[in-house]
């Protein structure tokens, strides 16, 4: 008989994480394999057919996608041309002419994804309210389609002055260059981000157009290389930035909502393991092999935000808060000036780092561990890979030679300085906002978090670390946590004492309904099918708004105008219940329930014989026991230093720390003398 | 005595940063005028009971100085009758050093009925009852400047005061924006009320006072290193204003610096004394100024804290514009201000080689539209405009950046000025040809163009033509700005400075900023940055050949023979 699967991909740039839930059972499995940029799906594949067999058959699939977000980081996205209304050439380098750092004297704007002589001007103007003032003259474009061939654009940003009011010289732009550049992608503001403020909208619609064809070719790739392995409807689902998932379909068509769609699922993976724990307040940190990403879960809810910036550039979309960082398993180490430095660029998988004889010969943070004892170089990745440790040792001999440091010391340099990186991002997130890290428990995954978690904790004085199921795959657990979700929003301006009820309830209808066929376009039925509702507010004469959400039901106009002005109180201390309130936009989640089993723990193997290595701590090797997480029962405790294997990643405990089995399979790590 | 250890000393110190920014981000978000929520002309901090500043956000850095001597005038009028839930306003240019049209509030903080601080939010009000609406350009005297207010309760024990709030409207030609404007200020001290209240109970208000003398402790040691550590020597800069605002002649501003040992001395002495214009400053903005120059050239990266600046010291003469006393007018105090911190940066550049930077295009160059017809609705559009920045040792200046004394403010959006007001953007670019030529270029100035839709009035004031932005080291001059005014009739006018007048609908104001001072001999400069800087239209092939000595070919290459070798 064939068994069905809810199974979940998080395709990073060094591996690809797979977890499988038995719909029967709820029981979750997860292994991991090397990433295959060239194909993704290759690594998908291999990974499936390894833990499901010919048999497994995948009942959902949804996978997160970091091939944005790198592409972003490591400056590597399509070559853009940028569409400005004449006279309006230099917005997008002018920025916000602000300075980022006001007492420096010596600050630079953030770079641009494209540069001033790749930006085209179009004749043409709209007034505010989208009247048209004279016709857009299409005949400028002419200049860019000449261009393109000699410059190989692949994507072209259109963003034209109040298009949120009125696209028609968007689209007359984008149908005059799709004419004459078939094979270009071309990205209009309007669509992207219809919202006010043009440096804004360009920096968002020119994030878009760095990211489409990089994302809609991966995107096109996977689904074809799937082929009969998706489940039966055929459905490939991708994790949105908003922490829900929408079809691959729906990704194509806004592939910046990808951006975040790898580090999203670790926040939503926090938001059910604090439900699972009963703690509320973590810190959720992903270290794998590029980057490192931290986000907060604050009384068991993600932090959120309605603008992202990255890279110092803004953008108009509605994310789960996650800062990023270039460091990473994959980060190589280097010398400048005298100083050593790690990251932020990655070996990634190719060459990767040296230790995996891919071809690398910069030493890596991955090097580093295996070096100190801290990986398993015959048992890696679940015996899958076998491990150099002395071309990782020679290498970084090599790169200590400048220092007079031997392979070790070089080692734990390496180490050192990407605790410190990761603890300032930490910091950064947390102190820095007021908020003491020591309140939180650190929740570390990724492959290469749950070596780092108690140096990390240490350093950051945190008493508790909690090292979930499946860590190396987390992200990808998380991802089978959620509901598909679609963000919905009109603006609808008018003073709140002048509106009809009537009126804004039909608008939510129409957003609604906007909803019910997205959903039913992929498949979600009419009783798994829920909406939140919520209206921007603001006192008249404000600019910015509170989003306040309504309950269900109809529309009580006096009790929405009273939570607008408690939501005012709370957020600032003071209210003004006799001024008029003004309405500007409505926003409307659609959600399509998932159905899915409740999680059961992992299943126990028995231990086998008792193993031992020796580990370096604090520049000395120690004998270090080697322990199966899976042999741990629940509510048993082990004393570091040990080594804690799984499949998907390494524990390291220090001497002094203990790690004990929780409920649901999780894992917590604790210092003695703090416990 | 309580002590902090060095983790909880860190958590404060980034706590009151922190803090300072939340305030910050809640004044801006519920103020209703764009000048504070888009320009950012605002400043927010928190400071201990004796108003020594621990943190600060500020969308204005000139105000780094000056919002802590507010709390030692509320002490001082006073005294104990200071309460919980009390705010105080005040807005007084000889008190507090700006112009009327700052007005800070203050708030005391308590924890379990101790004082344990204040806050403060200063934020710029459009309009304060002045000769002019929004800002005047010709007062002579501070009681044509508007309202003037010395510490005032305003909310007594969480209650407005009436009477306060009724005078308020009676002075201002924009009652509701200002009394919107107010209650964000009073938001942003109540979140910093809250904020430290949640701290206080946690580490209690003891070990709170004794971190806060670590980092105060902190900041003094590492300001008498990084002193310690500069070239000995004494090093003298002057340069002129175009006028004072009512008067055509120039204005001399001179400043003498001198390092010896952990101590650093400024001496005005030689700078003009007091002026009939408004250019003249309070003593303790003029101190704020010096404070801030001080900080872009000493580690600039780390926070300011009540024991940062003791390493310097100002010789201020009592006939001085600088030190303003009645009846001086202060209005456009902030001029002469931007000229004295590029003369300082000079000074210092010569004695640390390594962050020495040119000039930049010095002032705020502000461009203001409004209408006070009340039949038609009132509105008020006002902002200042970048411009280029000096080069460095090592590096261009950058192009399109606000000016020093100010900081956070942003442009006014196209889509957002033309929805609120009747005035549509025709041009926002940069000013090809306006940087300074050197081996590191200055940056550039912008260009824009606005057209009136309605009748209004308009207000200019533009400076710094008579000393634009210098160079250093060989480097050339930026250009200066400038400012074309075209009538509907096609009469046409350039004047740098225009006191509010009626502008109908279908006049266009075009104004240009200037770019900044050069870093080295622009012959050094790289022949493929000069051909870059070509190719993006930042530098004309003519400008090219004559400050850089590039031919630039037709197909934007360069011609090396017909080229000045380097």
């Amino acid at each position: 008989m064939t068994k069905k699967y809810r199974v979940s991909a998080d395709i990073g740039g060094t591996f690809t994480d797979i977890v499988y839930q038995d719909v029967s059972t709820g029981r979750c499995g997860a292994t991991k394999v090397l990433s295959t940029p060239d194909n993704p799906a290759l690594a998908v594949l291999k990974g499936i057919d390894e833990v499901l067999g010919e048999d497994g058959e995948l009942a959902f699939f949804v996978h997160g996608t970091t091939v944005g977000l790198n592409a972003l980081l490591t400056r590597r996205g399509s070559k853009v041309a940028l569409v400005t209304n004449e006279n309006f050439r230099d917005i997008y380098t002018i920025q916000g002419n602000d300075r980022g750092e006001i007492f420096s004297i010596q600050w630079n704007k953030p770079e641009p994804l494209t540069a001033l002589e790749h930006t085209y001007t179009v004749g043409g103007r709209l007034a505010a309210d989208g009247a048209e003032l004279s016709p857009v003259r299409l005949s400028d474009l002419d200049a860019l389609v000449t261009a393109c061939a000699r410059e190989n654009y692949e994507a072209i940003a259109v963003s034209l002055l109040f298009s949120f009011n009125n696209p028609a010289h968007e689209q007359a732009v984008g149908a005059y260059l799709k004419e004459r550049l078939p094979d270009v992608q071309i990205v209009l503001s309007h669509q992207v981000s219809p919202e006010w403020r043009e440096f804004e909208h360009t920096s968002t619609t020119v994030t878009d157009a760095y990211l489409a064809p990089v994302v809609r070719k991966y995107i096109a790739t996977l689904q074809r290389e799937m082929g009969d392995r998706l489940p039966e409807d055929g459905t490939l689902h991708v994790m949105e930035s908003n922490g829900g998932v929408m079809t691959a379909a729906t990704a194509s068509e806004t592939p910046l909502q990808t951006l975040l769609s790898g580090p999203v699922g670790g926040a939503i993976g926090g938001k059910a393991l604090s439900a699972a724990t009963g703690r509320g307040n973590l810190i959720c940190v992903d270290m794998g092999g590029t980057s490192f990403d931290a986000s907060l879960v604050i009384d068991g809810l993600p932090s959120t935000s309605n603008e992202a910036k990255l890279e110092g550039l803004p953008i108009q979309m509605s994310v789960v808060d996650i800062h990023v960082i270039g460091a990473g398993g994959g980060s190589i180490a280097w010398t400048e000036a005298g100083a050593l430095r790690v990251g932020p660029q990655s070996a990634g998988s190719k060459p990767g780092p040296v230790c995996y004889g891919l071809g690398g010969t910069e030493p890596v943070v991955s090097d580093a561990n295996l070096v100190l004892g801290r990986l398993d170089g015959a048992n890696f990745s679940g015996g899958e890979m076998t491990l150099d440790r002395d071309a990782a040792a020679d290498a970084l001999a090599l790169l200590g030679q400048g220092f007079g440091m031997n392979a070790e010391d070089m080692a734990q340099g390496v180490i050192d300085i990407v605790n410190a990186k990761m603890a300032d991002a930490i910091r950064t997130i947390t102190i820095q906002r007021g908020i003491d890290p020591r309140d939180f428990s650190l929740v570390a995954f990724g492959g290469a978090g749950p070596a780092q978690a108690a140096a990390l904790a240490e350093e950051l004085e945190i008493g508790e670390v909690i090292i979930p199921v499946h860590p190396g795959a987390f992200s990808a657990w998380g991802m089978l946590q959620t509901d598909v979700r679609h963000d919905f929003k009109e603006t609808l301006y008018s003073f709140w004492d002048q509106i009809e009820v009537a009126t804004i309830e039909e608008a939510f209808e129409r957003l609604a309904e906007k909803g019910r066929s997205f959903l039913s376009d992929e498949g979600i039925g009419g009783d798994r099918i829920g909406f939140e509702r919520a209206i921007d507010f603001r006192y008249y004469g404000q600019e910015y708004v509170l989003t306040i959400p309504l309950p269900d039901g109809p529309i009580d106009m006096d009790a929405v105008r009273a939570d607008f002005d408690a939501a005012y109180e709370r957020q600032y201390g003071h209210s003004s219940p006799e001024n008029r309130v003004e309405m500007a936009n409505i926003r409307l989640a659609a959600l399509g329930r998932l159905d899915r089993p409740d999680n059961a723990p992992p299943e126990r193997a028995e231990a086998r014989p008792a193993r031992e290595r020796p580990v370096w701590f604090a520049g000395t090797p120690k004998p270090t026991a080697i322990i199966d997480r899976n042999s741990i029962a629940e509510g048993d405790s082990v004393h570091g230093p040990a080594i804690i294997e799984e499949v998907t990643s390494t524990t390291l405990l220090p001497p002094g720390w203990t790690a004990r089995l929780i409920d649901g399979g999780h894992m917590t790590l604790t210092k003695e003398a703090m416990a | 005595m309580t002590t902090a250890d060095p983790i909880t000393t860190e958590v404060v110190r980034n706590f009151v940063i922190s803090c300072a920014e939340d305030m910050n981000a809640s004044l801006w978000r519920s103020a209703h005028s764009a000048i504070i929520y888009e320009g950012k002309d605002s400043a927010v901090a928190l400071m201990d009971e004796n108003g020594n500043m621990l943190g600060q956000s500020t969308g204005v850095p000139l105000f780094i100085g000056a919002i802590d001597v507010c709390v030692r005038h509320v002490k001082a009028y006073y005294e104990d009758d200071i309460h919980e839930g009390d705010v105080f306003i005040m807005n007084d240019s000889y008190m507090q050093g700006t112009h009327l049209h700052d007005v800070t509030a203050i708030g005391p903080i308590f924890h379990e009925g101790d004082l344990v601080g204040f806050g403060a939010a200063r934020a710029h009000w459009n309009d304060i009852g002045a000769m002019d609406p929004g800002s005047t350009m010709s007062s002579t005297n501070i009681y044509q400047e508007g309202l003037r207010l010395g510490p005032t309760r305003i909310v007594s024990r969480g209650k407005p005061v009436r009477e306060w709030y009724d005078h308020l409207k009676l002075n201002t030609r924009l009652e509701g924006a200002t009394i919107g404007d107010l209650g964000a200020q009073i938001a942003a001290i109540r979140t910093g009320e809250r904020r430290l209240g949640q701290l206080l109970s946690k580490i209690g208000a003891d070990t709170y006072r004794a971190a806060c003398q670590n980092i105060f402790e902190q900041a003094r040691q590492l300001d008498r290193e990084a002193i310690a550590a500069i070239q000995d020597g004494t090093w003298s800069r002057e340069g002129y204003l175009d006028n004072d605002g009512v008067g055509t002649d120039p204005v001399k501003v001179a400043l003498t610096l001198t390092v010896k040992g952990e101590e650093l001395i400024v001496d005005l002495t030689g700078t003009s004394g007091p002026v009939a214009g408004s250019v003249n400053c309070g003593a303790s903005q003029t101190e704020s100024l010096l404070r801030l120059a001080y900080k872009t050239m000493i580690s600039p990266e780390r926070a300011i804290t009540g024991g940062s600046f003791e390493t310097m010291s100002v010789i201020l003469p009592d006939e001085c514009m600088f030190n303003a006393g009645e009846p001086a007018a202060c209005e456009w105090y902030f001029t002469g201000l931007g000229l004295l911190a590029d003369l300082f940066i000079s000074c210092l550049s010569e004695a640390m080689p390594e962050r020495s930077t040119a000039a930049h295009y010095g002032d705020s160059m502000v461009v203001g539209f409004f209408s006070v017809d009340p039949k038609r609705g009132q509105w008020i559009s006002i902002e200042p405009t970048a411009g280029g920045w000096g080069g460095r040792a090592d590096s261009d200046g950058e192009s399109a950046l606000i000016n020093l004394v100010n900081g956070g403010f942003r442009n006014i959006p196209a889509e957002v000025m033309e929805t609120k007001f009747p005035v549509r953007l025709e041009e926002f670019a940069m000013r090809p040809d306006s940087a300074g030529p050197g081996r590191n270029r200055g940056g550039l100035g912008v260009i824009r163009r606005y057209r009136m839709l309605e009748d209004c009035y308009g207000a200019i004031w533009f400076e710094r033509s008579r000393t634009p932005a210098w160079g250093l080291n060989g480097g050339g001059e930026g250009k200066g700005p400038e400012v074309s005014i075209t009538f509907p009739d096609g009469e046409a006018e350039t004047p740098l400075k225009m006191r509010a007048r009626a502008l109908p609908a279908g006049t266009v104001v075009e104004t240009k900023t200037g770019g900044g001072g050069g870093n080295g001999n622009p012959m050094e400069r790289a022949f493929d940055k000069v051909a870059r800087d070509v190719r993006r239209g930042l530098v004309s092939r003519e400008a090219a050949k004559a400050d850089y000595g590039v031919v630039i070919a037709d197909d934007g290459t360069v011609d090396m023979a017909a080229s000045v070798a380097r």
